[in-house]
């Protein structure tokens, strides 16, 4: 057996910013959250935006600055740092051979969660989401609106004191975008820090604490 | 536009005279140009290359494994239903796959714009892409010739059997794989639907080549440009998931939800269950392989290359269940969704394959003591087997990328084939050497232990190493 920190959700990234040979993919920017709020990134396709969250999010090693959560270095190798970051940056990998609600559960069980609830929590967050139906679909059945759906589910099924969405609106109807920044809210109000990239003004109006422009290279 | 004096004078259609053969060279010419020429030419030098290696390196192992017998006892066991059995189960395996790989790489497979300007045309389809498969059909027969001819020659050349048995086998291996080749086709024509797909087209392959249907020639090119590519560039995940048919099975099975650990190795007796064929190839090649290595293992006669052999199918039957473990190494990279460390989750993945194959060893064993006492060190030589599998297997699917040497134009080829089978390398090597090592002295089974240990250790080494690598 073995023990990880818990975190606090507190999020610091001074100065980062990353430079590879003579790209600039992120000028040197600051973000700073608290646990309960929300900070949106917003900017131009290519500001670097998802380069600032793979570096808050541990995955990605700044060229400058530092970043940290809970007062600990962002560094993904740190089993308090997994412990700590949910993350929907990019394509999660899904497995090929289970099914939508079966992947719910694995996650579930993989956190020491009470397994006799398990399902029922799966099917509940799927429904939050309006995708309860297809709970016993395949990956490769859905659409790419009921994916992108799918890939937040499986995002929120894992506890985390810091949610990192990347673009969590792309591919979304009107009205499951405001169905997903309901869930987003729902995690801030149980304490989570979140910091998502969004082009939607509308889900930033309703969900910003505060809002970073991360400003292009060029 | 046809012009009235092109018009048929009565209801009766109009009749289009075409010189197949000779429209056929043109498109050769105008698509290909010198192509052709140097295809036939490349093929030629492969078929040479063959020869050679079978002749320098085939033909000279089997004789040497069949002198370093006693020519009494191994006639003895050639002779035997068990071999018989052996050698039907494996002609069985190779039509298998060869149907099997026909559903997503058929042996017709022209280029995309052969395809699309000759091939869409009203000539006659059995023509059009008549090249390929003669060029598919001569490989497997002269793969087949040539197995026959190494082993034939080896085993007569030993004076096990005498000379006019080693032309035998040659017809033989000719003739399976002539077989082979009309499976192939025929597993290519069934992976499109249509209406006479029936056996009949195995035995007529001039009908096969027309029930092609050009999508599927099309479909066919592709995943053949995407597999190739990505296993060029080492990218073994893109050739697996180009290569994997939609999960639909037990889809009203539900994964049980339970401890971190235990639900992994739920999940992979799920994925088995809902991708039997994986289950089935798995137990086929290690059935085979457990038949092997027991008797290898049983017999103090038997020549050591029998264990060499029968890792291999030993090595195929424990990668057909574990695709957890592969899947667990596509994730590397990605952010974390599971609550288990790395370590941990790779372990859960290795429950199911390795409980597999002791059961499989297992009964081999418990078979093999009804007939003739089995020796103690069984006791130490399967787990040696099964940690040097695991240690393969960790290595196998967490290899990551290949290295950057690998691009470079002369020895890069020679690079990218070692980098592939290296695995299975260090699983054959390995494990006939600890085998060899327990046989010999009781030193010999300390070495051997530590030999599976550090395999094993060096495994999850990389599984932690390519979980961190990532982060740039």
């Amino acid at each position: 057996m073995s023990t990880v920190a818990v975190l606090k959700g507190d999020v610091h990234a001074e100065g980062v910013g990353k430079t590879i040979d003579t790209t600039t993919l992120l000028l040197p920017t600051n973000v700073r959250a608290k646990p309960g709020r929300c900070v949106v990134l917003r900017g131009p396709n290519g500001s670097g935006k998802t380069t600032l969250l793979r570096i808050i999010g541990g995955l990605l090693e700044p060229t400058v600055g530092t970043a940290t959560i809970g007062g600990v270095r962002a560094d993904e190798r740190l089993p308090s740092i997994r412990a700590a970051v949910g993350a929907l940056i990019g394509t999660p990998t899904t497995y090929r051979d289970l099914t939508l609600i079966d992947h719910l559960v694995l996650i579930d069980s993989t956190w020491g969660r009470d397994p006799d609830t398990s399902d029922a929590r799966g099917l509940e967050l799927m429904g939050q989401l309006g995708i309860e139906h297809l709970h016993d679909r395949f990956p490769h059945e859905l659409s790419s609106g009921q994916q992108q759906l799918f890939r937040l589910a499986l995002t929120f099924s894992r506890p985390a004191t810091v949610v990192l969405l990347d673009e969590p609106e792309q591919r979304l109807d009107t009205g499951k975008r405001e169905v997903v920044t309901e869930l987003i809210r729902e995690r801030a109000r149980a304490g989570a820090t979140v910091v998502m990239a969004c082009h939607d003004p509308a889900m930033t109006k309703s969900l910003a604490t505060s809002v970073v422009d991360v400003v292009p290279a060029r | 536009m046809p012009t009235p004096e092109h018009q048929p004078a009565s209801d009766a259609p109009a009749v289009l005279e075409i010189d197949d053969e000779d429209l056929i060279g043109q498109a050769d010419w105008v698509i290909g140009g010198d192509a052709g020429r140097k295809g036939r030419r490349q093929a030629w030098y492969a078929a040479y290359v063959a020869t050679l290696g079978a002749g320098a390196y085939g033909f000279p192992v089997v004789q040497a494994a069949v002198q370093t017998t006693d020519p009494a006892w191994l006639r003895a066991q050639l002779s035997s239903p068990l071999a018989v059995g052996i050698l039907g189960l494996s002609i069985v395996a190779v039509f298998w796959s060869l149907y099997s790989a026909g559903n997503f790489r058929g042996p017709v497979v022209p280029p995309l714009p052969w395809i699309d300007h000759v091939v869409g045309t009203p000539m006659d389809r059995a023509l059009t892409v008549r090249r390929w498969w003669r060029l598919s059909v001569g490989s497997t027969m002269f793969a087949g010739a040539l197995t026959g001819a190494t082993l034939g020659a080896g085993v007569a050349f030993a004076g096990l059997m005498p000379w006019y048995a080693a032309g035998l086998a040659i017809v033989i291996g000719a003739a399976v794989g002539r077989a082979s080749g009309a499976l192939w086709l025929w597993g290519q024509v069934r992976s499109w639907p249509g209406p006479d797909r029936g056996p009949r087209l195995l035995y007529r392959p001039r009908d096969a080549l027309r029930a092609l249907h050009a999508e599927s020639l099309r479909t066919h090119s592709a995943n053949t440009s995407t597999i190739g590519g990505s296993v060029l560039a080492g990218n073994l995940r893109t050739a697996r998931l180009q290569l994997a048919r939609p999960v639909r099975h037990a889809r009203r099975a539900r994964l049980r939800a339970s401890g971190p650990f235990r639900v992994i190795v739920r999940r992979d007796l799920l994925g088995m269950r809902r991708l039997p064929s994986t289950l089935w190839s798995g137990l086929a090649f290690t059935v085979i392989a457990a038949t092997v290595l027991v008797w290898a293992v049983v017999n103090p006669a038997a020549p050591m290359l029998a264990i060499t052999v029968g890792l291999v199918p030993a090595y195929l039957g424990y990668g057909a269940w574990a695709e957890g473990l592969r899947l667990q190494a596509d994730n590397a990279g990605t952010p974390s969704l599971l609550g288990i460390s790395p370590r941990a989750e790779a372990s859960a993945h290795l429950v199911a394959p390795t409980a597999l194959m002791l059961l499989a060893l297992l009964a081999g064993v418990a078979i093999a003591s009804r007939v003739e006492p089995v020796p103690a060190t069984v006791a130490i030589q399967v787990p040696l087997l099964l940690a040097v599998l695991t240690g393969g297997h960790l290595l196998a699917a967490f290899r990551g990328t290949p290295p950057g040497a690998i691009l470079r134009s002369g020895s890069g080829p020679v690079l990218l084939i070692l980098w592939y089978l290296s695995p299975g390398l260090v699983v054959i090597a390995v494990g006939s050497l600890g085998l060899w090592l327990v046989r010999s002295t009781d030193t010999g089974t300390m070495w051997a232990i530590a030999l599976a240990v550090a395999v094993v250790g060096f495994g999850f080494v990389r599984v932690q190493s390519l979980t961190d690598a990532h982060r740039i």
